[in-house]
């Protein structure tokens, strides 16, 4: 018998809503199993109900069998059990998930105390034992801490220790490392893997990365809208998908390793996934000018290793150039926190540049101080030759000053206000800067969101309608409208799901084709940089740990850290995509 | 925010470097309390410079109150005035009386010829036990109807208790007053109208319904603040976790939602307690009782201003000594507030 066996499940919403259509699939013991897709797949609601966690008054059919008991037809004391003694989950983000006003020892310990009725000690005993186990030093001093003393990495530990005090036969993972940085994400995973194979569990892991799954799963299940697309073994969907969905999901996410060539194949890959995820503008993507026949400098790789030598020559005096800055905060009661020590950079006109780190790196402190949201406390940083450490002090320096360098923000949930339409902050920012008349701006702003993908018919939506990747594309329009000198992208695509951040590299890398754009990019992760930039600097605790090509980075990292960080993006044992191996060889 | 997270970040990564440092949070926590000990001396001095030299702001004069219904001689004005220290210049008046009234030495009433600690001391008592009759009736009922209500979020239960709040809230004390009295007191006759007893358990009898007047408006913020805060914390993330942990439903409400919704309703109940002082004004008056409500109004009228003074300072002193308490106990119900870190 199967460890959770979930068959024709469907879960309907008071209202009718089908969240999730004929769900199928099936873990034994010992074995890992890969939830995959997008937002709004329904992967996590999926996951949700093997533990009873269905949102109010929605309606289950089907069957979700846990060790034996039916959760779709079980009583209160029915779905207890299986809390207590079947099932665990780890849920995505440990700072969300561990109650900030209790202690460590507290969490370990509530429900050995409380539904297994262990005494203070023993319950103390079985704590630090499970905390020694996923590797968290010197538990004992931990457990009177409460979380906020704890890192991301630390707490994620504690959230495991603390659903393996159940000892269950079956854990559900929730996109574990989403919220963690790579290399945490690697330390996490490692110990998942250990206590998975220690205690012979069956392991049911949800997650959006298919590096990811592709890494430790045995078999996965690919979701997309309510329904299950495919499943099989592991290394058989992701080298040989069978279903279109499949097909795009592998071809839009990006890999450290493999073939470099980025631009022309994100655009074969995405092409397809353009027209179901946006609306019908979307399409407005379709007329690209072909650029096969305009070779990026990238797939010159003699010239992309000369980039810093070559581009010299060329331009003078760098459009972007970072001499010296530092920035520390004092926070009271606590050592001084150096977010950014002396740091140099120089960007040529039309170049594109990634800045990588994990958190706390200093890397989106560097980005605000050049946009000029910080001011750096020494150093100086100059755009296109004009310095930009002064604080602007009339109305004229500030809309130079915003003129010469725009952003685009990680989240575009967060960075639209939601009560103007698109094209209305599109128009402001052209009003702002330009001398266009109201009919001139019109005009230019169904060129822009056109630029970009969209359609005139986009101008008038407010941000709560359009998607998270039509919104992405709003805040660049917004940002190209008055061509800064230099564009900064602060994570600009974590937040956006994999086939929709396809398309935004997409669109950026078409862009700076079309209009010679210089492009500063901060991101964490190493894949996407790749697809993007000619140049990477590496950032660690504030200062720049190694600078050079992109290519020649990744092929051959000089610094421990830079080799850390690749070594510690998910790869999967076998290569996950031979074709493209070959292509590059 | 980003900069926030990744600094925190930063801070975190070199705070769990450090490990746990137990000598240096005993060291922050007492500069912490002394902090707050310090605004609060502050506060109540700025607090009686406006409370004392209001007085100088009023129309009338205290002395031609106290010889009200004589004809006064020149000489008859001069001693009153030099007796009531008036005669003084404003500071040194004030120096007089700040330092009096540290020492519970607040002067003497014009109206009734008595030493003010000992006209308040004797109204005090009924009061104090009016206010805490009326706070506790408004933490069960507050509380109870704001778990009640947002436990049921969004049913029938919910909605009602919703719109019952929001009736109750908008009768007016006095009107609440009269409507109990008219109810209870004369169609039922199961309570008192008038008075505040004798002995403790016929003040608490003669009590019942001048507080539950009292408490009527402040159930109201109570509850709905209540309400909000849980149905808050009842979507975080910890509340799933626990939940699916195998806790039965109720630990998982008293231990991770109704811990967690404590700190905004313990805000609001510290500022509910100027109001209840103040509102117990018109509750006294309703109800006949001899207490410091009625105390204010009387002394107000007739210019009895060493009095209202006393009294203005007892509730400023009571609010931001609550207040106060309230603060400095706030990292024992949300331990990230002593570290500095915004609440979640």
């Amino acid at each position: 018998m199967s460890l959770l066996d979930i068959s024709d499940l469907t879960l309907d919403l008071p209202n009718g809503t089908r969240l999730l259509d004929g769900i199928s699939l099936g873990v034994e013991a010992g074995e890992t199993v890969g939830l995959v897709g997008e937002s709004g797949s329904g992967k996590s609601l999926t996951a949700r109900t093997v533990l009873g966690l269905t949102p109010d008054g929605s309606a289950l059919g089907g069957r979700v069998l846990v060790d034996g008991r039916d959760l779709v037809a079980a009583g209160r004391r029915d779905v207890l059990d299986v809390r207590r003694h079947a099932a665990a989950m780890i849920f995505q983000d440990p700072r969300a998930g561990i109650n900030p006003m209790r202690t460590i020892g507290d969490h370990m310990t509530e429900t050995l105390r409380l539904c297994e009725g262990k005494s203070e000690s023993e319950a103390r005993a079985r704590a630090i034992e499970l905390l020694t186990a996923v590797r968290l030093p010197r538990p004992e001093d931990h457990l009177k801490q409460y979380p906020h003393e704890f890192s991301g990495g630390m707490l994620q530990r504690v959230m495991i220790a603390g659903a393996l005090t159940s000892s269950p036969k079956l854990l559900v993972c929730d996109e574990p490392t989403t919220a963690l940085d790579v290399t945490t994400q690697a330390e996490i995973i490692r110990v998942l893997v250990e206590q998975r194979a220690s205690r012979g569990m069956g392991m049911l892991f949800i997650t959006h990365d298919l590096n990811l799954a592709a890494s430790i799963c045995d078999r996965v299940v690919v979701m997309n809208k309510g329904r299950v697309e495919e499943t099989g073994d592991a290394r058989r969907v992701f080298s040989a998908p069978q279903a279109d969905y499949t097909k795009r999901l592998v071809a839009a996410t990006p890999t450290v390793t493999g073939s470099a060539g980025p631009v022309i194949e994100i655009r074969d890959a995405s092409a397809p996934a353009t027209s179901p995820v946006d609306a019908p503008g979307g399409d407005a993507a379709g007329p690209v000018p072909e650029p096969v026949a305009a070779p990026t400098p990238l797939e010159r790789p003699d010239e992309a290793s000369a980039i810093t030598v070559a581009a010299a020559p060329a331009d003078d005096e760098p459009i972007l150039a970072v001499a010296g800055v530092s920035k520390t905060y004092h926070l009271r009661g606590k050592p001084p926190v150096h977010a950014v020590a002396s740091t140099d950079l120089r960007l040529a006109r039309g170049r594109a540049l990634a800045v990588v780190g994990e958190s706390g790196s200093g890397k989106s402190t560097l980005a605000r101080m050049i946009v000029g949201l910080e001011e750096p406390d020494t150093g100086e940083i100059r755009v296109a030759g004009r310095d930009r450490t002064i604080v602007p002090k009339s109305r004229q320096e500030r809309i130079a000053h915003a003129r010469s360098v725009q952003m685009v923000f990680q989240d575009p949930y967060l960075s639209l206000d939601p009560r103007i339409t698109a094209g209305r902050a599109i128009e402001d920012a052209l009003r702002l800067h330009t001398e266009l008349s109201t009919t001139g701006a019109r005009a230019r702003v169904v060129e822009l969101l056109e630029q970009v993908g969209l359609g005139a018919q986009h101008a008038q939506a407010r941000p709560r309608t359009l998607s998270g990747g039509q919104r992405q594309r709003v805040a660049i329009a917004r940002a190209l409208a008055i061509e800064p000198d230099v564009l900064v992208m602060d994570e600009a695509t974590s937040a956006l799901d994999v086939s929709v951040q396809a398309q935004v590299l997409d669109l950026v890398a078409r862009i700076r084709e079309e209009r010679g754009l210089t492009l500063l990019f901060i991101s964490h992760d190493l894949a996407v940089v790749r697809r993007v930039c000619e140049e990477t600097v590496v950032m660690r605790y504030g200062e720049i740990v190694e600078r050079g090509s992109t290519v020649e980075l990744l092929a051959a990292p000089q610094h421990p850290y830079t080799q850390l960080l690749i070594d510690s993006v998910p790869k999967p044992e076998w290569a996950p995509e031979p074709r493209r191996a070959e292509a590059s060889a | 925010m980003a900069l926030d997270s990744s600094t925190k970040a930063v801070a975190a990564q070199r705070a769990a470097a450090a490990g746990p440092h137990r000598g240096g949070h005993a060291a922050a926590t007492v500069r912490r309390v002394a902090g707050k000990l310090g605004s609060l001396a502050l506060t109540l001095f700025l607090a009686s410079l406006l409370v004392f030299f209001s007085r100088f702001l009023v129309p009338g004069d205290p002395v031609s109150f106290l010889l009200r219904g004589r004809k006064p001689s020149p000489e008859a004005i001069a001693q009153v005035t030099a007796q009531y220290g008036l005669d003084l210049p404003p500071w040194q008046q004030y120096l007089n009386w700040l330092f009096g009234a540290l020492q519970g030495d607040w002067g003497r009433s014009l109206q009734y010829r008595q030493d003010v600690s000992t006209v308040i001391g004797e109204r005090l008592p009924v009061t104090l036990m009016l206010v805490v009759m009326a706070g506790i009736l408004i933490a069960i009922v507050g509380l109870s109807a704001g778990i009640v209500a947002s436990l049921n979020k969004g049913r029938v239960l919910d909605r009602a208790t919703l719109i019952g709040l929001t009736v109750l809230s908008a009768i007016p004390s006095f009107v609440g007053s009269i409507v109990l009295i008219a109810v209870f007191a004369v169609q039922l006759g199961w309570f008192p109208t008038f008075g505040s007893g004798e002995g403790f358990a016929d003040t608490v009898y003669h009590l019942v319904l001048p507080s539950i007047a009292l408490a009527i408006v402040f159930v109201v913020l109570v509850g709905k603040v209540t309400r909000s805060s849980m149905v808050e914390q009842l979507g975080r993330e910890h509340v799933e976790v626990a939940t699916s942990r195998g806790l039965k439903r109720g630990t998982v409400i008293r231990r991770h939602v109704f811990r967690n919704s404590l700190g905004p309703i313990l805000t609001v109940s510290g500022i509910l307690v100027a109001g209840l002082i103040v509102a117990s004004t018109i509750v006294e008056a309703a109800f006949g009782i001899a207490g410091i409500g009625s105390l204010l109004v009387a002394s107000v009228d007739r210019l009895d201003f060493p009095v209202v003074q006393a009294i203005v300072m007892l509730v400023v002193t009571t609010f931001v000594v609550v207040n106060a308490i309230i603060d400095i106990a706030e990292p024992l119900i949300d331990p990230r507030s002593a570290a500095g870190a915004s609440a979640r």
